[in-house]
């Protein structure tokens, strides 16, 4: 039997568990008019969360610690990415409130299984600080599945929309294509080594002949590769953020796509890199590739979803130099720099796209024409958005991108060229995320009426605001708190 | 004894059948029984390798794979009875109102 | 020799009725040919003495799952449909991948030298089973019952009619 310290090394899952059983029994007892309460007590419940988990931050915690017989880290990497997990999904809940409000206000109808919705979110949750910590290929293969699962039923979620129907059946279709190909590479993995823990697999990788280990790595490649939405496993990103709820885009843009890095970066760094596996030129052509389909497919858009979706695929390649990076003295802190930066402003940006089609119905950029003077605070804040995913100071996406290069110029002279395709795409990213911005401080609104920002929403949006600013200008803290995670080998 | 690469070819085919379904047919019901299929052939490729090494680790991977495959199964075909609801089809060509 | 005649016949109960799922045009009838496959699966994991595999597998793959399987295309187009295209835009392609892939795939599992352990398995299988769901997988075993509880209240909310 596993010691019971075991246990609590583990209050942090086993808390948001436990709420998400609490919020299924809530439900019941709360009307179909106040299913706000619902996510409240979710919200309420995470910001518990952090407690413990701030707990297991203060305790230091070896790089390769794992708990129940090797198959769960509870190392500072995985602490990280609880955070990262639990901050969001208090805002996309937090978002999710209002977005359903105003869009029943517009359309005078309420969501269905509001309650259910707040529920599912947790979960999610848990199942991405779970995908985070795994160090084993049957604990990943599960976790990302949990995390898959509901994610499919998220984005499917308006019953009523044939396009959110859609994307559930877009996105389970090739989510379910892309984890059975990832289930054959693990058992190759298992077969090559003899065994399903990643510590252990570290061990013996070295006597592993480089094909094999080339095609089982490809093949685990596909399934990381859907839930970051890495080029050429793309194809359903921007179907399923234009047809999703849009909290659920922004999530899976941000929740998803973080614990899809943290995996990757765990099996790579731990198991497959003592191998002298050649992975980093795969890698850094998977990222240059990412880079520029994202960007190049996201210059026509005209539908603000899509063209977010677009831009998360080009962030996928941007946060993949950071893997490439990794074993280099910034790899692997520039990627969880990067990754916790982006989550406020993908999630800001969303948050304004979810408002501006819950109020006027529509996702076309071109509706956004005159929202300096319609809001001039969402403007604002939208112009911040848009200018942190393009990279300029003094915003947390420059920070990020900064130090992303500076990874990738220090860990070795061959990924210079990779730099380079990095600054040309920022460039290029700069021409559809400026039109956004011009669209709305240039362009004559077509109706002048203000538009009315719902409270909690403002919140929300205030707090990914005021963090895109905060980490820009002084990033020090976040430095340190990466830098003490960024250790994965013993 | 029959020697393990004969089960691991055998696997390797099933994958390949379930692949080739999984990108040609536009079927929703094929394509997901073509994933069974993918999910059928790790199944066997995990048991193989379980004998050969002689570890229960792989066997006990089938487990969690087939809770994989039975989850699936629910959410995945409570998704596909929803859109024949609402759109009387199950075709992938006429589920294309998502387009860029 | 009796193995080996067994295992080509399993091996030809499981390939056959899959490429008939792969390339009918009639929905029922691929259904209706998972089952063989699967059953020639649950056969060779006999074979491979994994004997509780083997019993779960006739459970949820042939019995649940195909039978699901069944009951949605009931509940959908009643096993017709045979009048739509069958294959999508990108078919050459598609081929081509999966064509390559399986090359790539034979030609390295026949040449890779796959380690050998020396040791059996335990005779007991089931005990062996349970053994390692209370101890090394404990923790994938309690989150799998997680999984469960959560796609079938997602599946629920999904699939219930509305009022």
């Amino acid at each position: 039997m596993p010691p019971a310290s075991d246990l609590a090394l583990l209050v942090p899952e086993l808390w948001l568990a436990a709420l998400g059983l609490v919020l299924l029994g809530v439900d019941l007892f709360v009307g179909e008019q106040n299913k706000r309460t619902v996510g409240w007590v979710a919200v309420g419940g995470l910001l518990l969360a952090l407690v413990p988990t701030w707990g297991l931050a203060g305790a230091v915690h070896r790089p390769g610690t794992t708990v129940f017989f090797g198959s769960y880290a509870v190392d500072g990497f995985a602490v990280f990415f609880k955070f990262l997990a639990i901050i969001a999904t208090t805002l996309v809940i937090l978002a999710s409130m209002d977005y359903f409000r105003a869009s029943g206000d517009r359309q005078g109808s309420t969501q269905r299984f509001e309650g259910e919705f707040y529920t599912l979110l947790v979960f999610t949750g848990l199942g991405l600080v779970l995908m985070a910590a795994s160090a084993d290929l049957i604990l990943v293969a599960l976790s990302i599945e949990f995390v898959s699962l509901t994610s499919y039923v998220l984005a499917a979620y308006l019953k009523g929309n044939p396009k959110s129907n859609e994307a559930g059946l877009k996105y389970f279709l090739f989510g379910a294509a892309a984890s059975a190909v990832m289930f054959y590479g693990f058992s190759l993995l298992y077969g090559l080594t003899g065994s399903t823990s990643l510590y252990v697999i570290a061990e013996k990788v070295a006597t592993v002949p480089a094909p094999a280990l080339t095609v089982s790595l490809a093949l685990m490649l596909a399934g990381f590769g859907f839930k970051i939405s890495m080029v050429p496993f793309h194809q359903w990103t921007p179907d399923v953020y234009e047809g999703a709820p849009t909290p659920v885009a922004a999530f899976l843009s941000v929740g998803s796509k973080a614990a899809g890095f943290a995996v990757l970066l765990r099996v790579v760094a731990v198991a497959i890199a003592p191998s002298g596996l050649d992975y980093v030129t795969l890698i850094a052509g998977l990222s240059a590739v990412s880079m520029f389909v994202g960007n190049l497919l996201a210059l026509p858009q005209r539908n603000i979803k899509r063209m977010l979706a677009y831009s998360s695929i080009s962030h996928a390649g941007f946060i993949l130099i950071g893997v490439a990076a990794f074993g280099g003295a910034f790899g692997n802190t520039g990627l969880l720099i990067y990754l916790f930066a982006y989550m406020f402003f993908t999630l800001g940006a969303f948050f304004i796209a979810a408002l501006i089609e819950a109020r006027l119905g529509s996702d076309d950029i071109p509706d956004y024409a005159g929202l300096s003077q319609r809001a001039p605070g969402l403007a604002f804040l939208m112009a911040l958005f848009m200018l942190s995913l393009t990279g300029i100071p003094p915003t947390a996406g420059f920070f990020a991108k900064f130090y992303i290069f500076a990874a990738a110029i220090e860990r070795s002279p061959a990924l210079l060229w990779l730099v380079a395709v990095g600054v040309v795409n920022s460039v290029i990213s700069l021409y559809y995320y400026v039109n956004v911005i011009r669209t709305m401080y240039l362009l004559p609104p077509q109706d002048p009426a203000r538009i009315q920002e719902p409270a909690v929403l403002r919140t929300a949006l205030w707090v990914t605001g005021a963090a895109t600013l905060l980490l820009g200008l002084y990033p020090q803290p976040l430095i340190t708190f990466a830098r003490a995670a960024a250790l994965l080998l013993p | 004894m029959v020697p393990l690469p004969a089960y691991l070819v055998l696997g390797a085919l099933l994958f390949s059948l379930g692949m080739i379904g999984v990108l040609v047919r536009r079927n929703a019901l094929i394509v997901f029984m073509s994933i069974e299929l993918m999910l059928n052939s790790v199944n066997l490729t995990f048991v193989a390798l379980s004998r050969h090494l002689a570890s229960m680790d792989g066997q006990l991977a089938v487990f969690f794979t087939i809770v994989v495959a039975g989850v699936e199964v629910v959410v995945g075909l409570a998704i596909i009875v929803e859109i024949f609801r609402s759109r009387a089809t199950v075709n992938l060509d006429d589920v294309d109102l998502l387009r860029g | 020799m009796g193995e080996l005649a067994a295992f080509i016949i399993l091996a030809i109960v499981t390939l056959l009725p899959a490429v008939v799922v792969v390339t009918s045009r009639n929905l029922v009838r691929a259904a209706m040919s998972l089952i063989p496959s699967f059953l020639g699966v649950t056969g060779l994991f006999v074979l491979l003495q994994a004997e509780f595999v083997a019993g779960i597998q006739i459970l949820i793959y042939a019995g649940a799952i195909a039978v699901l399987i069944l009951f949605v295309i009931m509940l959908t187009q009643g096993g017709t449909g045979t009048a739509l295209r069958q294959v999508n835009e990108q078919q050459l392609v598609g081929g081509l991948v999966a064509g390559a892939l399986t090359i790539a795939l034979l030609g390295l599992l026949l040449r890779t030298p796959w380690p050998l352990v020396a040791g059996t398995l335990p005779r007991s299988n089931v005990a062996a089973v349970g053994g390692a769901f209370l101890t090394n997988f404990i923790l994938a075993f309690e989150i799998s019952s997680l999984v469960l509880l959560v796609s079938l209240v997602g599946a629920l909310v999904i699939a219930r009619r509305e009022q």
